[in-house]
């Protein structure tokens, strides 16, 4: 199939609705790859769920469907880029032809006056007024051109530049970058041999990994979070640091080309001393509380509570006959209570970092592209303006001078604040000198576009349509 | 909050109740509709110039940038619609865009004065919400969905001075679906499924219907001046929003990539962001395609409104979840 069949702006606007319903679709339905299936589970039902995986909604932006919408559309970018964006760049060169009286007054926005003085002092006038307005202006004899925001015409170039370089900046990522999340408790590390990557990888993973020397939290007084913080060392396989850095949400480690992120945090275990022996157990998250759970024999079970990492904790125990589990006591970090025969110290409890990490190697690409789009997507706002005028020195009234000025022109957007521009300006030209009633003027005009050399010219207005 | 921000945010909220009875008024009385229109920008002015002090006064008092929660930035949505019709009827001689802008402001100011005390209340923020990054990302969106928001008032606007009625009526009972459904989500407990095809089914029954009910035209009410006018403030209002939305998107990424190492997740709300964005740049495409009718690219812009609206409340009142339910307030 040649190029040039995808470039249409109809199948473009197909395939943008299409996208945009896909991605709202994904929207709606938690996606496996974000929340996990047991996510979608929850939501719909089970049998909903399997319907949904089979239809490859609950992954929808990985399927070939969606994935090949977006290799549509960059081929119809392409190709409509190439065909008929990138060519009207061109027309920035374009200089503006100087158009007489006839021409100008087929504009669908034109002005006729007769003023009360001369010719070059009246064009004069309307040079200056036109470039405060910021147009840049041009003069030959008595014809006038001026145009504003002409830079607007490369507004579809640039943006489509800078989506394309936004895919392939995607693209670079994709093949060669990797991420992934490691909860780290205090004393462990972090390496990259578990991390995610896509199928077409043909990217390496770095020797070094990221040890967790401390990790923190500071509250609110309301005792709500309010920042997580990590102190982390870049080890090599000797155990040589490489760098250390301290983390918090917001501001991450990078090293190397990965960027490390504090991404959340919690309690991992607590450390207890049973007479003097201290052991770590394992908590477990329970709402808004961490619990560890510790079986003595067959039917009893202690759990110790713990609600932060300053709180003291608490021990409970529970048998089958009990409803409930049984507040023992409540041990504030460094103290012990007794238990019959047993000491329970609570030493310290032992808090986790999640650690969020990547490498992203189109990133710089990336970014260049959304700055290339944003700066596409202003241009496009915008409007184009061009002027044309022309001004002939008409009978004298009373011996004094008087001339015949006509001016026109067309704005890609924003008409009707082009034409009240224009209108006001007219007008100040009008008050500033004294019109004479355009009645006689048509006589006049109609002499003087008989003088117009008959030249053919097309204006960059025609083209732009 | 202070008495000084009550009193702003209540002055603020009755201007656009006045504001929206004069322009009414104007409708009402032909004779003195000029000066009627002038009085009612002009109360709208001084709501908007309430307004602008009290998010101000609210952001000293609070010691941070004020617009971290739903009831912020509906007190910005409702200063950017203001704003942007002021704006645009310094250009544009905007008569019936006037009650729909001040209608829009003060339904936005009861739907922020409904919401539960906590979430007017000064809190403190979460950790992810702790960014300069937060004031560079969020604003522009804001101000993006008030300006669709105008473009979409203007279409109906567009639709009526084309003597397309039929065509109003239907795309206002999809609007109006929409908005019920929203409504619902965050002040009931209705099941989320009802209201997610309460918004959707009405969107698109409604707008199809308008569509079809194109060819339908009331020729005496045909005012083809006007109708062209408001078809530019559609446009115009467009092109601002849409760089604006481009720009959210893109600081939100940066922040994202910043703040968790990437800058696109899928999250549901990127995901409505995303389909927005498309949805304009298909109107945008279909504009520069020269093939359809203003009524057309009108109706579009109906359903860029809908979908504005989904993206900007949609999210927490019908039950989407995601890394930006921060705004949510019902558990
Ligand atoms: C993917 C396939 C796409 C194709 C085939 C396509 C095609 C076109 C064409 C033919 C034009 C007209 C150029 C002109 O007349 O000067 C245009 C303009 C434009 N396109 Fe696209 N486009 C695509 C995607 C996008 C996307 C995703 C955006 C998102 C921002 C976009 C933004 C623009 C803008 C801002 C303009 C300029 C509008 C103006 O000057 O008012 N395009 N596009």
């Amino acid at each position: 199939m040649r190029l040039s069949a995808f470039a249409s702006v109809k199948l473009t606007i197909a395939l943008m609705t299409l996208i945009a319903v896909s991605i709202l679709v994904g929207a709606w339905c938690p996606q496996e790859s974000q929340v996990g299936f047991q996510k979608v589970v929850e939501t719909f039902g089970a049998e909903n769920a399997g319907y949904l995986r089979q239809w490859g909604i609950t992954d929808l932006f990985h399927t070939p469907f969606f994935l090949g919408l977006i290799g549509m559309l960059t081929v119809n970018m392409i190709a409509c880029s190439v065909q008929r964006v990138f060519p009207k760049a061109r027309l920035l060169k374009q200089k503006m032809p100087y158009l007489g009286e006839k021409e100008i007054s087929k504009f669908p926005v034109s002005r006729e006056m007769v003023l009360k003085t001369e010719a070059d002092v009246a064009f004069k006038e309307l040079a200056e007024a036109l470039k405060k307005q910021q147009y840049s202006v041009q003069i030959q004899g008595n014809k006038l051109t001026a145009e504003w925001g002409k830079i607007a015409l490369l507004a579809a170039t640039i943006t489509h530049i800078g989506l394309l370089s936004l895919l392939a900046g995607v693209t670079i990522t994709s093949w060669t970058g990797f991420n992934g999340f490691k909860p780290v408790p205090i004393g462990g590390k972090l390496n990259f041999g578990e991390s995610e990557h896509s199928k077409l990888w043909i990217g390496k993973l770095p020797p070094w990994e990221v040890r967790v020397d401390d990790t923190r939290r500071e509250n609110y007084a309301s005792g709500d979070p309010k920042q997580w913080y990590s102190n982390l060392s870049v080890v090599d396989k000797d155990g040589k640091v490489l760098h250390k850095q301290e983390i918090s949400v917001n501001n991450p480690l990078s090293y190397g080309g990965v960027d490390v992120y504090q991404s959340s945090w919690g309690l991992d275990a607590i450390e207890i001393a049973f007479n003097g022996r201290p052991t770590q157990l394992p908590l477990r998250q329970m709402g808004g509380t961490h619990a560890a759970f510790m079986q003595l024999d067959e039917n009893t079970t202690m759990i110790f509570s713990l609600r932060g990492q300053d709180k003291p904790v608490r021990v409970f125990a529970k048998i089958p006959e009990w409803q409930q589990p049984k507040m023992l006591a409540e041990i504030p970090a460094g103290y012990a209570s007794k238990f019959g025969e047993v000491q329970i110290a609570y030493l310290k409890a032992i808090p986790v970092t999640g650690l969020q990490y990547k490498s992203d190697p189109g990133l710089p690409l990336t970014y260049v592209a959304f700055g290339i789009i944003m700066l596409g997507v202003m241009l496009a706002a915008i409007p184009f303006r061009q002027v044309w005028a022309v001004a002939v020195a008409a009978d004298p009234i009373d011996g004094a001078p008087t001339c015949h000025m006509l001016l026109g022109g067309t704005s890609k957007k924003a008409k009707t604040d082009f034409e009240r521009k224009l209108e006001k300006l007219s007008q100040k030209i009008s008050v500033k000198f004294g019109t004479v009633e355009l009645a006689t003027s048509s006589a006049a005009a109609e002499a003087a576009a008989s003088q117009e050399k008959k030249t053919e010219v097309e204006t960059t207005a025609a083209t732009n349509g | 909050m202070s008495d000084i921000q009550v009193t702003l945010t209540n002055t603020a909220g009755i201007s656009s109740v006045v504001s929206f009875w004069v322009f009414v008024g104007s409708n009402a009385l032909s004779k003195k509709k000029e000066h009627l229109v002038k009085a009612a920008q002009f109360v709208m002015l001084i709501g908007f110039a309430a307004l602008t002090a009290a998010i101000v006064t609210r952001g000293f008092e609070s010691d941070r940038f004020p617009l971290s929660n739903l009831y912020e930035s509906l007190l910005w949505f409702a200063w950017a619609v203001m704003g942007g019709y002021l704006a645009l009827s310094r250009t544009y001689d905007l008569k019936q865009l006037g009650w729909l802008a001040s209608l829009t402001a003060a339904v936005f100011f009861l739907y922020g004065s409904w919401l539960p005390a906590g979430q007017q209340e000064i809190k403190p923020l979460v950790p992810a919400l702790v960014s300069y990054w937060r004031q560079i990302h969020v604003p522009p969106l804001i101000v993006s969905y008030a300006m669709f928001f105008i473009a979409g008032l203007s279409a109906f606007v567009q639709l009526w001075q084309a003597g397309r009625l039929r065509s109003v009526l239907l795309a206002a009972i999809a609007l109006t679906a929409g908005l019920s459904a929203i409504g619902l989500g965050t002040f009931t407990d209705v099941n989320t499924f009802y209201l997610q095809a309460l918004f959707v089914g009405g969107s698109i029954a409604g707008l199809v219907a308008a569509w079809l009910g194109l060819g339908k035209i009331s020729e005496a009410k045909v005012n083809e001046k006007r109708a062209e006018l408001y078809d530019e403030v559609v446009y115009r209002a467009i092109m601002i929003g849409f760089p604006l939305l481009t720009i959210g998107i893109i600081t939100g990424g940066l922040w994202a990539n910043h703040a968790w190492g990437s800058y696109w997740s899928w999250d549901p709300k990127e995901s409505m962001a995303l389909t927005t964005w498309l949805g304009y740049a298909a109107y945008i495409h279909l504009r520069i395609h020269h093939e359809c009718s203003s009524e057309k690219l009108s109706l579009v812009a109906v359903g860029g409104m809908l979908l504005t609206v989904l993206t900007y409340l949609g999210f927490n009142s019908l039950g989407f979840g995601g890394l930006h339910s921060y705004g949510k307030f019902k558990d």
